[in-house]
C-alpha cells in the first residue's frame, strides 16, 4: 500500500506523474454503505445445474474434437492414398451412426466426402452432428448462466450464433479449413475460459468431468476403429503412415508423439494413445484427470456418488496394470471396448447418484409483468 | 451540424430532451450537444455494435406466445432519457410514500380490513379480485414487508407532469436492462455520459441482496436465498439468470427444491441445503401445487404451508396482486391519506370503473376517446386504444365490457411525453413516446428508489405501446447527480 492508501500495482510507479494527475484520481474513498459478511461454505450443487455441467463439458468437447477429427480426415482424403470409403466410413462409424446411415441412405453415400461432412456438421436427424452438439452445449450453458463466468457463456453463445448464421455456411462453402478451424478455436477458447476465469469448485468440476468423460469415448472410438482397419491390412507402409499421422493429428497428437516416441507403427501409437498419462488425450490421462475430479466431488462422508467412484478407481486401476502389456489388434479392442463400457457405466452411476435425472420441463407460464 | 436540426416535435406532447422550439433542456444542454453532434454514419455503427454485444452477451427475452425458444434483442436506442435532479427528487419521495401506503394496504387487507370496512366499494372490489387470496388472511411475513422489490409505471403528460399509470407488486421486470444498457452508455458515449452527471445504477444488486437478507427468518449473515425462475423457456430468463449471479445466489427451479417439516430445502450433490429466502419470479398460482393450480410442475409441494409458518420468506409476499390490481388503482390516494395521513405526492390517471354503474355508462358512450384495459391482463394485451381503434374493434370492446364489466377499467388517452430516438432504418433521430418504470427496494428499515430506472420507448411512429412483446424498446436513463 502506498501512502495515500491506494494500492499499486506491483512495478508501477510510486511518484504521481503529470498524466495520473491530469486524469484527477479520486482520493475520496467510496461510500461504503452497509454490508452483510456472507459466509461460503463449500456446499454442494444443484442436481439439476450439475448435469448441466457435465453436458456442458461433453457438448463442447464433442464439438471441438468432431470439427477435429473431420478436419484431419480431410486432409487425409486430399492425400488420395486411401479410397474415399477408408477414409470416410470410420467417421461415420465412430460417431456411431453406420446403421441409421446403412438403413436410410444406403452404402454409397459413405464414399462420398462431402455427404459425410455435410452429415456429421450439419444434419439435425444425426445426433451427434456438429451443429446439434454446438447448440446443446450452449442450452446446457443458458441453463446454468448464472455459475459460468461471462467469458465462458459469451465465447459459446458466440459460437452458436455463428454456426447459426450465414457467415458459417459460407465458410463452409468456400473456406472448410477455416470453418473447422473456427468450431474447433471457439471450442477451445470457452475451455480455456473455464480454466482461467472460473473458480476452480464443484461446477468447474463437473463440466471437467463431463468433458474428460467425452474425450476417454472419443479417443478409444477413434483408435479402435483405425485399428480395425488398417493394423493388420497389408497395406503399403506409406499408406499406413499417413493413416497414422492422421490419428494423430485427429487426436491434436501429432507432434507430441513426435517428440516422444517417434517411429510410427500401429503397436506404438495405440500404446501412446492408452498409456501416456502425460498426453491429455490419452485414455490413461482422461482417466486419471476424471478420477481425481469425482474424488474431489465425493468426500469420504458421502454415500451418493461413492459406486461411480468405485468403478472409476477400479477402471483407472486396471488401466495402469494393463498398459505394460503388448497388444495385438484383437487384445486392443477387447481392451477399448472395456473402457468404452466402464466409462459408460461410470456416466450411468453419475447420473443416477447426483445428478438426479428429473423429468422433461414443462411449458411454463408467463407472468412478468 | 447536428442531428436534432429539423427535429419532427409532436407539438401535443413533452418532449424529455428538447424545448419547444427544439434547443435542448438547459440541464442537458452538454449531454444533448456531445450525442446530436454524433455523424448518422457513426450513430449507426455503435448502434450495430451495442446490439451485437447485446446478441452476444445473450442479453435476449423469449416472445409471449411465439414459437418455444425463440429469443430476441430487446431493441436498445442508444439516445438516453435524461431526468434532471430537481424531477428525480420529486419522483423519490412520491414512490417511497406510494410504496409504503401500498405496503400499508396489503397488510390490512391480510389482517383486519380497516379501510375496507370505511368503503364498501373498495371491498367489494377486492373481495372480487381474481389476486385476493382470503386464505392468507393473518399471517404475517418475516421482516413485516410484503413489496420487497416494486416497479412503477410512470408516464409524463403534456405539461410535464409525471403521473403513475401502474404499480407491480408481483414479478416486476427489467432491472436487468437498467444495468446492462447502462453499461453499453458508458461504452458508446462516454463523454455525454461524463458531462451529464449521472448517478450509478449498479449499486441494486447489493442493495438487492441486502433487501432479501433484511427479510429473512434467520440472521442476515446466516441467510440462504435463491433466484426461483420457471425456467429458460420463461420471457425473462436472461434476467433471472443475472439476477442470481449479481447477488451470488443460486439460480433454482421448483424441481430442485422440497419442503419437508414446513422446511425448504434444496437438492444438492452433497444433499440437502436449507432455503431461508426465496426471490420468486414465478406467480403465486404456481409456487405450490397444494396451494394453488394443482397441475403446476413448477412449483414446489408444501412452500405456501412453509411460508404460512414463517420458515421461508417469499419475495414478494404472495396475494401482492390485489393491491396492483388495475382495479383497485383508482383508491391508492385514498389508500395514502388513510394509512401516512399525507396528501399524494404523484399524480395518478382519472380512471372510469366498469363496474361501476355510472362509469360503464359514460365509458361505453365515449370509447373513441378512452383506452380500455382488462384488470388482468399485462404486457399491453386485453388492450383497447380508442382513438385509433376501428369502429369494429370498438363494437368488440363494447360487447366485452357488457358481459364482464367488472373485468375492464377505461383512462383518457394521455398523450405521452417524447424522446428523441435514432431510427436506424431510416437513419435519423425521430421523436417516440416513452414510460418510465422505477424500482424500489424496501426492507425493514423503508424503501429505496433505485436513481434511475427503464426507459421504454414505442418504436412504431404514432404508437403509445411500449411493452417488449408488442414493437417497444428501451433507452437508458440517466437520472443526474444533484
Amino acid at each position: 500500500m502506498s501512502q495515500t492508501g491506494i494500492p499499486k500495482l506491483v512495478g508501477q510507479s510510486q511518484s504521481q506523474g503529470h498524466h495520473a494527475q491530469s486524469q484527477g484520481l479520486n482520493m475520496n474513498p467510496l461510500p461504503a454503505g452497509p454490508r452483510t459478511i456472507v459466509r461460503t461454505p463449500q456446499v454442494g450443487l444443484i442436481s439439476r445445474v450439475a448435469d448441466c455441467c457435465v453436458w456442458f463439458g461433453r457438448y463442447v468437447e464433442r464439438s471441438e474434437s468432431t470439427a477435429r477429427e473431420l478436419q484431419a480426415t480431410r486432409h487425409l482424403a486430399l492425400d488420395g492414398e486411401l479410397t474415399a470409403r477408408q477414409c470416410w466410413f470410420p467417421m461415420i462409424v465412430i460417431a456411431g451412426e453406420a446403421r441409421p446411415v446403412h438403413d436410410k441412405h444406403g452404402d454409397a453415400v459413405v464414399e462420398d466426402g462431402e455427404w459425410v461432412q455435410s452429415y456429421l456438421v450439419w444434419e439435425d436427424e444425426c445426433g451427434v452432428s456438429l451443429r446439434r452438439s454446438v447448440r446443446a452445449a450452449r442450452e446446457n450453458a443458458r441453463a446454468i448462466r448464472d455459475v459460468l463466468s461471462g467469458e465462458v457463456w459469451e465465447s459459446i453463445n458466440q459460437l452458436h450464433l455463428w454456426i447459426g448464421a450465414d457467415a458459417a455456411r459460407i465458410e463452409w462453402d468456400t473456406h472448410r479449413d477455416s470453418f473447422y478451424r473456427h468450431v474447433r478455436q471457439s471450442a477451445q477458447l470457452s475451455l480455456g475460459h473455464l480454466r482461467s476465469t472460473m473458480l476452480h469448485d464443484c461446477v468447474l468440476d463437473f463440466i471437467w468431468l463431463g468433458m474428460l468423460l467425452e474425450r476417454i469415448g472419443q479417443t478409444a472410438r477413434l483408435l479402435d476403429v483405425h485399428h480395425h482397419a488398417f493394423a493388420s491390412s497389408s497395406a503399403h507402409p506409406v499408406v499406413e503412415t499417413a493413416v497414422w499421422v492422421a490419428l494423430l493429428r485427429g487426436l491434436s497428437g501429432y507432434e507430441p508423439y513426435l517428440k516422444n516416441v517417434g517411429a510410427l507403427t500401429a503397436e506404438a501409437v495405440a500404446a501412446f494413445l492408452v498409456s501416456e498419462v502425460r498426453f491429455p488425450r490419452s485414455i490413461a490421462y482422461c482417466v486419471k484427470a476424471a478420477r481425481e475430479r469425482l474424488t474431489a466431488l465425493v468426500p469420504p462422508d458421502q454415500t451418493a456418488g461413492q459406486t461411480a467412484l468405485a468403478r472409476l478407481r477400479a477402471l483407472d486401476d486396471w488401466l495402469r496394470a494393463v498398459s505394460s502389456e503388448r497388444w495385438e489388434s484383437g487384445s486392443l479392442h477387447q481392451m477399448l471396448t472395456h473402457v468404452v463400457d466402464e466409462s459408460a457405466a461410470v456416466f450411468d452411476l453419475l447420473g443416477r447418484d447426483l445428478l438426479g435425472y428429473a423429468p422433461a420441463p414443462t411449458p411454463p407460464p408467463d407472468v412478468e409483468t | 451540424m447536428s442531428l436534432l436540426d429539423g427535429y419532427p416535435a409532436v407539438p401535443a406532447a413533452f418532449d424529455e430532451l428538447l424545448q419547444p422550439g427544439g434547443l435542448p433542456r438547459e440541464a442537458f444542454r452538454r449531454s444533448v450537444e456531445l450525442i446530436a453532434g454524433i455523424s448518422a454514419e457513426e450513430l449507426s455503427h455503435r448502434q450495430a455494435l451495442a446490439e451485437l454485444t447485446l446478441l452476444h452477451q445473450g442479453v435476449t427475452f423469449n416472445v409471449y406466445k411465439d414459437e418455444r425458444g425463440t429469443e430476441k434483442v430487446f431493441p436498445f436506442c442508444l439516445i438516453p432519457r435524461i431526468v434532471s435532479a430537481a424531477d428525480w427528487s420529486h419522483l423519490e419521495r412520491g414512490l417511497g410514500q406510494r410504496i409504503v401506503a401500498l405496503n400499508h394496504f396489503l397488510d390490512d387487507v391480510y389482517g383486519e380490513q380497516r379501510l375496507l370496512e370505511q368503503n364498501p366499494l373498495l371491498k367489494e372490489l377486492v373481495m372480487g379480485a381474481a389476486a385476493y387470496r382470503p386464505t392468507l388472511r393473518g399471517v404475517v411475513p418475516a421482516g413485516k414487508v410484503r413489496v420487497q422489490i416494486a416497479g412503477i409505471d410512470l408516464i409524463r403528460d403534456p405539461d410535464g407532469v409525471f403521473r403513475v399509470l401502474e404499480d407491480n407488486l408481483r414479478t416486476p421486470s427489467g432491472v436487468s436492462y437498467v444495468m446492462e444498457n447502462r453499461v453499453l452508455s458508458k461504452r458508446i458515449h462516454p463523454r455525454a455520459l461524463d458531462a451529464a452527471r449521472v448517478r450509478r445504477v449498479d449499486d441494486y444488486p447489493r442493495r438487492l441482496a441486502d433487501t432479501l437478507r433484511a427479510v429473512s427468518p434467520v440472521s442476515p449473515s446466516e441467510t440462504t436465498m435463491v433466484v426461483m425462475t420457471p425456467g429458460p423457456f420463461n420471457s425473462a430468463y436472461f434476467e433471472h439468470t443475472f439476477l442470481a449471479q449479481q447477488i451470488g445466489a443460486e439460480l433454482v427451479q421448483g424441481q430442485d427444491m422440497y419442503v419437508d417439516d414446513d422446511t425448504l430445502y434444496l437438492r444438492t450433490t452433497r444433499g440437502p441445503r436449507r432455503i431461508d429466502v426465496v426471490y420468486r419470479r414465478i406467480d403465486d398460482a404456481f409456487l405450490d401445487p397444494d396451494d394453488g393450480n394443482p397441475e403446476s410442475l413448477l412449483g414446489v409441494r408444501g412452500l405456501m404451508r412453509a411460508w404460512k409458518a414463517g420458515k421461508v420468506t417469499l419475495v414478494n409476499a404472495p396475494g401482492n396482486g390485489v393491491a396492483d390490481d388495475k382495479a383497485i388503482y383508482p383508491f391508492v390516494h385514498e389508500m395514502i391519506r388513510y394509512y401516512l395521513g399525507e396528501e399524494p405526492i404523484l399524480e395518478q390517471v382519472p380512471t372510469y370503473l366498469c363496474g361501476r354503474e355510472d362509469h360503464r355508462k359514460y365509458v361505453v358512450g365515449n370509447l373513441d376517446k378512452l383506452v380500455v384495459k382488462a384488470v388482468d391482463e399485462a404486457g399491453g394485451y386485453g388492450m383497447l386504444m380508442g382513438p385509433q381503434a376501428s369502429l369494429a374493434e370498438r363494437a368488440e370492446f363494447r360487447a366485452r365490457i357488457e358481459a364482464t364489466p367488472r373485468r375492464y377499467i377505461a383512462q383518457p388517452l394521455i398523450e405521452l411525453s417524447t424522446c428523441p430516438t435514432w431510427l436506424p432504418e431510416r437513419r435519423r433521430i425521430e421523436p417516440r413516446r416513452v414510460d418510465l418504470r422505477p424500482y424500489i427496494l424496501t426492507g425493514p428499515e423503508g424503501p429505496w428508489v433505485l436513481p434511475g430506472g427503464l426507459t421504454r420507448v414505442a418504436l412504431v411512429e404514432g404508437s403509445y405501446v411500449v411493452n417488449s412483446s408488442q414493437g417497444g424498446g428501451s433507452k437508458d436513463t440517466w437520472v443526474q447527480k444533484e
